[in-house]
């Protein structure tokens, strides 16, 4: 029974911690976001577009955004560079706390625990030498203070003034990655999206709904994955319960047959076995989600995540984020103390009515 | 006293293991019920306990009309007046010796004050104190006899009923029973034992031997 609690909330805690993520980053993505294309290829926009879209009623605000990767190859990891300004605000309230927290006058950058782990592993203890595109190097220096993330697809983040991110990328002074549109009246998101298609042309417009279908589909949610280990746990959960339904093994009538010729009433047996059901199911359902939890949240969902990210391109080493949810602790306790202690009841009560001499023999 | 009125029982296939059988066993003696397996002997123990309900008749122990208890008195009524001691001593293995000896008196909720000196009662008569945090699986067939008649003595019983006591025991821890049966007697209980073992039959502790045979007295 702890085997199998511990492997039905091992696929429900996963599922809640993605399912937290996911909402999380909803709520802090932008309504808009508008990407330029040459050939269907991703390329940089021209900032100043974001002037233009300013003018289109409902949009509230665009922020030209500079970000992208670098890849480090001692370390064999891919950085996510975010360069901020010092007068934007970002839709996302981890990012704004990360720009108050840069010094925009000197050349630092503010690291992840895990990069700054990495780098100090090959002994960048201060500074780092990015390697540009035309071969030269740019030091940056490393700032002590240490961040939190704001996702936990952003393990291998580097925040950094935006100036030194487009040296970075070689990006020109008015180029930026894309351009992010907050509208005020959610409403009308798909109608400003369409003005805006109609303004750039070939541009890459993303709402949130976008957004919404390409979680979807990374996370797997409804993934026949999740389906068939949900199920198959669940069928097996109640052979079980079945098979205990059933009836007692010999051994187990025996006992029963022994107490009734002893001098004990069917009510003396059947408290004894609540009591002893009670304490093995609830003893079971606690160790189940302590292993679940352990297992979830400290060996980061093993082979259970892969399968639940099967698709996903970009979550296979993310850990997860710790999410607790009662109602889910409240559905793994009605499927199992309460099943276990009847299934424990019954058969006891079925062999502890029959009379002891019968039992025993 | 203990009496059987044409008791008739009948299994649910058909078998009559008991045929019009009557008795008379009076207070302090000490029985011996003899005859070959499948004679009945075992069936008449599991009447007087209230263990199963006769086919008709009637059993009256002390004036209680046993056969006529619900299953829920019938319990109280072996809980408060009899002791039980099975051929395969069914003890249950996963107990201590001490947890095993006390069983009866569970149910009674008496408080450890209460239990401690009646159990060590028990264990210092049977000459067991030694074992008694021991499991019962550890314990040899002799050691695990004097644990069901310590489990069969520990509520106070005035009837002690014995199956086949000395099935599994060799002559020597036979006849350390059979002091142990003695003893019992001799603080006025009544003791009838159901066997075949040719002990018990010339004892001159025994009060009567009656032979069973196919359900009747012969």
């Amino acid at each position: 029974m702890t085997l199998l609690v511990a492997l039905v909330a091992t696929t429900l805690f996963i599922a809640d911690s993605m399912k937290a993520e996911y909402k999380q980053d909803i709520q802090t993505a932008p309504d808009i976001v508008v990407s330029a294309q040459k050939a269907l290829r991703y390329k940089t926009i021209d900032e100043t577009q974001a002037a233009r879209f300013l003018e289109i009623d409902g949009v509230s605000n665009a922020i030209p955004r500079v970000w992208g990767e670098y890849y480090f190859a001692k370390g064999n990891v891919r950085f996510k560079i975010v360069g901020l300004d010092e007068f934007e605000n970002s839709t996302n309230s981890t990012l704004n706390r990360l720009r108050d927290r840069l010094s925009y006058d000197t050349n630092m950058m503010l690291l992840s625990p895990k990069v700054k782990a990495i780098l100090n592993k090959n002994y960048y203890k201060d500074y780092f030498n990015f390697i540009l595109q035309d071969g030269t190097l740019l030091r940056v220096n490393i700032s002590q203070k240490s961040i939190a993330i704001p996702s936990i697809r952003d393990e291998y983040l580097i925040v950094m003034p935006k100036e030194l991110a487009r040296k970075i990328f070689a990006y020109a002074d008015n180029e930026a990655t894309d351009i992010a549109v907050s509208v005020k009246n959610s409403e009308e998101i798909a109608f400003s999206a369409r003005k805006i298609a109609a303004l750039l042309g070939n541009a890459k417009i993303s709402i949130k709904d976008d957004l919404i279908v390409e979680y979807e589909q990374m996370y797997n949610y409804r993934s026949g994955f999740f389906l068939t280990i949900f199920i198959i746990t669940f069928f097996t959960f109640f052979v079980i319960i079945y098979d205990r339904l059933s009836g007692l093994n010999s051994e187990q009538k025996r006992e029963i047959g022994i107490l009734k010729a002893i001098g004990w009433r069917v009510e003396d047996v059947l408290k004894t076995k609540l009591y002893e059901g009670l304490i093995i199911s609830l003893f079971s359902y606690s160790l189940g989600i302590i292993l679940a939890m352990v297992y979830t949240f400290i060996f980061n969902g093993g082979i259970l995540k892969n399968i639940f990210l099967s698709s996903s391109r970009l979550l296979e080493h993310v850990p997860l984020q710790f999410h607790l949810d009662y109602a889910t602790l409240a559905l793994l306790f009605l499927i199992s103390v309460p099943l276990y202690i009847c299934a424990t009841i019954i058969p006891s009560w079925i062999a502890a009515t029959v009379d002891a001499d019968e039992v025993m023999r | 006293m203990i009496e059987l009125k044409n008791v008739v029982k009948k299994y649910a296939n058909g078998v009559v293991a008991i045929e019009d059988l009557s008795l008379k066993l009076n207070r302090g003696e000490l029985i011996v019920l003899k005859g070959v397996s499948g004679s009945g002997k075992s069936t008449i123990l599991s009447l007087i306990a209230g263990l199963s309900k006769p086919s008709s008749g009637d059993i009256v122990v002390d004036d209680k009309h046993i056969s006529k208890l619900p299953d829920h008195f019938a319990a109280a009524f072996r809980r408060d007046n009899i002791g039980f001691i099975f051929q395969k001593y069914n003890l249950i293995s996963s107990l201590s010796v001490a947890e095993n000896i006390l069983l009866p008196l569970y149910p009674l909720n008496l408080p450890k004050e209460e239990l401690e000196p009646r159990l060590q009662e028990v264990l210092n008569s049977l000459s067991i104190e030694d074992k008694r945090d021991r499991k019962v699986k550890d314990l040899s067939g002799g050691e695990q006899q004097r644990v069901a008649i310590a489990r069969a003595s520990i509520n106070n019983p005035n009837i002690i009923l014995a199956d086949e006591p000395t099935a599994n025991l060799d002559e020597k821890l036979s006849l350390a029973f059979i002091k142990m049966l003695e003893g019992l007697k001799a603080s006025n209980r009544t003791v009838v034992v159901a066997t075949h073992d040719p002990l018990f039959f010339d004892l001159e502790s025994v009060d009567r031997v009656i032979e069973i045979r196919d359900g009747k007295v012969v």
